[in-house]
């Protein structure tokens, strides 16, 4: 739910990364923060394992002003992938503007996105979030890896809502602005309607 | 969508703020369960990332509150948390919002602080109240913002 102050003219929105384990979705946070000016980003946390699993969730806070004067504040999160933090992961989708879901182009991994895509809208159901009225973007990374499905064979399995996709190498930085960017353009849309 | 008037918006902090000097807390934050930060009180001398902090304390609630459900059902109400030097307490309001002060623990005490809350926690929930109630009597706030024009890529260096 966008938050929205008339005082300080400032609008905040949550968009949470999704997606199963390794899928790259703390790689995607972590590249925008670190390529975002310091003036237009707040603190990052990460809470991880010491295995640099995400244990909760990575929070990075970004502002942008526009001329017009309202601000707006996109506050990013991760979910952690791993199956056995399936109760963190509702409690960080409580309140979400927008979903981008990073799935694994390795076919050994296809069911694992299968299962979280699954557990994501069993989530979505218990917040009586409507998937077909909330924003939403698929990511397909890690595209640099040689055992990857084609992106027809995500797309079908995967996106069943005809949203945006994206192909990404995440560690390189491919694809996750576009990602980033078409998120937060829906977010904004819907807003304004 | 939740959202502030400036006349709301001034009397959310004019609370806070005189909680946070009655209670002798650093700091007094009104966070929502997802991890906005609505209002806070004016406190020149806190120094941390309130936005980062809002978005902490909410992930820490819901991990409380999951754990007193899987105890049996039982509500959360009200936590704390405490560094060498810090107090953190944690009031859950209308099961929506979290009210928060942060005090030193040379200047106030949990006592004094729950004290404090107590004494404005109705004004508090009567003002949310009518907040939301201006909410939902309005169809839509939005034609009075203009996003269109926003350039993420002077985001980026
Ligand atoms: N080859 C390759 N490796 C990637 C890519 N994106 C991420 N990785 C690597 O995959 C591993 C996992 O990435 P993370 O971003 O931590 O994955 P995650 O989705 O946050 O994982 P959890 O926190 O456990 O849910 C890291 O070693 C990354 O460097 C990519 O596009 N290509
Ligand atoms: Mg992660």
């Amino acid at each position: 739910m966008p938050f929205i102050n008339f005082a300080t003219r400032e609008i905040n929105c949550k968009i949470v990364y999704y997606g199963p384990g390794l899928s790259g979705k703390t790689t995607n946070i972590k590249w925008i923060y670190d390529h975002i000016k310091p003036e237009n980003k707040g603190e990052m946390i990460t809470l991880a394992t010491e295995t640099e699993r995400t244990l909760f969730f990575d929070f990075v806070p970004i502002e942008v002003s526009n001329v017009k004067g309202f601000k707006v504040r996109f506050h990013l999160y991760t979910t952690p992938g791993q199956i056995i933090y399936q109760a963190s992961r509702k409690l960080i989708l409580k309140g979400v503007d927008g979903v981008v879901f990073v799935a694994d182009s390795q076919e050994e991994r296809h069911d694992a996105n299968l299962d979280t895509l699954d557990d994501m809208l069993e989530n979505l159901r218990e917040y009586d979030i409507d998937i077909e009225d909330l924003p939403l973007v698929f990511q397909y990374n890690k595209r640099d890896l040689p055992n990857v499905l084609p992106v027809e064979v995500l797309r079908r399995d995967l996106n069943r809502w005809n949203s945006p996709d994206f192909e990404a190498v995440a560690t390189k930085g491919i694809g996750v602005l576009e990602t980033f960017k078409e998120i937060t353009r829906q977010v904004l849309k819907k807003i304004k309607r | 969508m939740l959202s502030l008037r400036p006349e709301e918006d001034e009397k959310l902090r004019k609370l806070l703020t005189e909680l946070n000097r009655e209670s002798k807390s650093k700091i007094v934050l009104l966070i929502d369960k997802s991890g906005q930060l609505i209002s806070r009180s004016e406190s020149p001398a806190f120094s941390s990332d309130d936005i980062t902090f809002a978005s902490l304390t909410a992930g820490n609630v819901a991990a409380s509150e999951a754990l007193s459900k899987l105890l049996g059902d039982k509500n959360l109400n009200h936590m704390f948390t405490e560094t060498e030097d810090e107090g953190i307490y944690m009031i859950l309001i209308d099961d929506k919002y979290i009210l928060v002060s942060i005090f030193d623990k040379n200047a106030s005490n949990l006592g004094i602080v729950r004290v404090k809350i107590k004494k404005y926690y109705g004004k508090l929930v009567e003002l949310l109240r009518q907040i939301e109630e201006r909410i939902e009597s309005e169809s839509s706030v939005t034609e009075q913002i203009d996003v269109e024009d926003i350039d993420l890529d002077t985001l980026f260096e």
